[in-house]
């Protein structure tokens, strides 16, 4: 039966509205959960924070069960949902310019528009620079459109790479993301701040 | 906030366990809904007329790939040149996916009429397979066009004396009959005219 969209069930046009609906509660928990806040979000790398890590791996799993009980119910067909294709220098490369720009500037891209709309201007600054980066990418293309194509892996899962079965790369997910809670939370004992 | 986690731990990890146990749903949905099927039916896209085949067996085009769905006793005793053999009622094991289904080749069905093979068309078209046809007439409307043309009468229009000159020409080609010209050169047959089918996309998506 889905995706909707690809099955026609559901207009492009329909699709879009549901994507803001969506959006919209994706925006509200993201503020509801204090990403809104850099500090917040720069504590996922010092480790007196790990709201960040708690919030997406939640996320992650149930998002991940759902699609696999929606497949198993025959709702939606997983070969038809769309895998972000892996070029392996461009996510390396692309990785390390985004988590430097996360540390310094205290949010991703999502979470500087949340803290916008509540009127933070630290992340008003962080969206000019945001376009200003769009702006040397794109202008620079040529230059760095060979490092940007190299390494075209398709899309690869993790289940296929290790080779077992999609249910129990799931189980073995969920239990890694309660542990990483665990682990979060000792981190966040061992390296506190009072004040942030 | 740590009452939570576990309750979040007793509804998360059992799904993840029941997940975990029942196999994978490998059920292939049809993809083409029974109204999109019926479109493509009415306009008869699927065929390819003996002469746009022969000339592609002619031309030795690799992307070509003619398939038998006739039994493997028929296709023994006679077959054309460069089929492969997949009997209607194999069409669906998993052995013949790589061929069926996929985007490079031009897998194009023929029994002894149209029917076995437009059966063949019609389930694995369903299933969303692209680039699938059907030889038009199978090979009994090969043998009377390519094998044995038949002569125009002289009173016809010259494209059909070229189209006869074309099968007299293929004919020889594939082995049978003998070339005689009617005119100076040998005109090549029309290019089939394949309909583009919109190709289904997937569901985009991003952070």
């Amino acid at each position: 039966m889905g995706p909707l969209v690809v099955y026609d069930i559901i207009s492009a046009n329909t699709n879009l509205l549901l994507a803001f609906i969506v959006g919209i509660g994706f925006g509200f928990v993201l503020e509801s959960s204090g990403f809104s806040s850099s500090r917040t979000l720069a504590g996922m790398f010092y480790g007196y924070d790990t709201t960040v890590l708690k919030v997406f791996f939640t996320a992650a799993i149930v998002a991940m069960l759902g699609l696999l009980f929606f497949s198993l119910f025959g709702w939606i067909d997983l070969n038809l949902i769309y895998i972000n294709p892996t070029f392996l220098w461009s996510a390396i490369v692309g990785g390390a310019i985004m988590g430097i720009g996360f540390i310094l500037g205290g949010f991703c891209p999502g979470t500087a528009v949340c803290a916008f709309s509540i009127g933070k201007l630290d992340a008003l600054m962080f969206i000019g620079g945001l376009i200003v980066g769009i702006l040397i990418f794109t202008e620079g293309f040529p230059l760095w459109k060979g490092l940007f194509y190299a390494e075209n892996m398709g899309t690869p899962t993790m289940d296929k790479f290790f080779g077992i079965p999609q249910g129990l790369f799931a189980l073995l997910m969920i239990l890694v993301a309660f542990g990483m809670f665990y682990v979060g939370d000792w981190a966040e004992k061992k390296f506190p701040r009072d004040e942030y | 906030m740590k009452s939570m986690r576990v309750k979040l731990a007793m509804a998360l990890i059992p799904l993840g366990i029941i997940i975990a146990a029942v196999p994978a749903n490998t059920t292939k949905q049809y993809k083409l809904t029974a109204v999109q099927l019926l479109e493509e039916i009415k306009d008869g896209t699927q065929f390819f007329t003996p002469d746009a085949v022969a000339e592609m067996v002619i031309q030795k085009d690799p992307t070509l790939q003619l398939i038998d769905v006739r039994s493997k006793d028929e296709y023994e005793k006679f077959h054309l040149s460069g089929a492969i053999n997949i009997p209607l009622s194999d069409i669906l094991s998993p052995d013949n996916e790589y061929i069926l289904d996929q985007d490079v080749k031009m897998n194009i069905f023929y029994s002894n009429g149209s029917t076995k093979a437009n059966e063949a068309w019609m389930v694995l078209r369903q299933l969303g397979y692209e680039n699938i046809y059907v030889l038009q007439g199978g090979m009994n409307y090969w043998a009377e066009t390519i094998m044995n043309p038949e002569k125009p009468a002289s009173s016809s229009p010259d494209d059909e004396f070229a189209k006869y000159d074309f099968r007299k020409g293929a004919s020889s080609a594939l082995g049978g009959g003998t070339l005689e010209s009617t005119s100076g050169s040998v005109p090549s047959a029309p290019k089939p005219v394949i309909k583009k089918r919109p190709k289904k996309k997937r569901a985009a998506g991003g952070c």
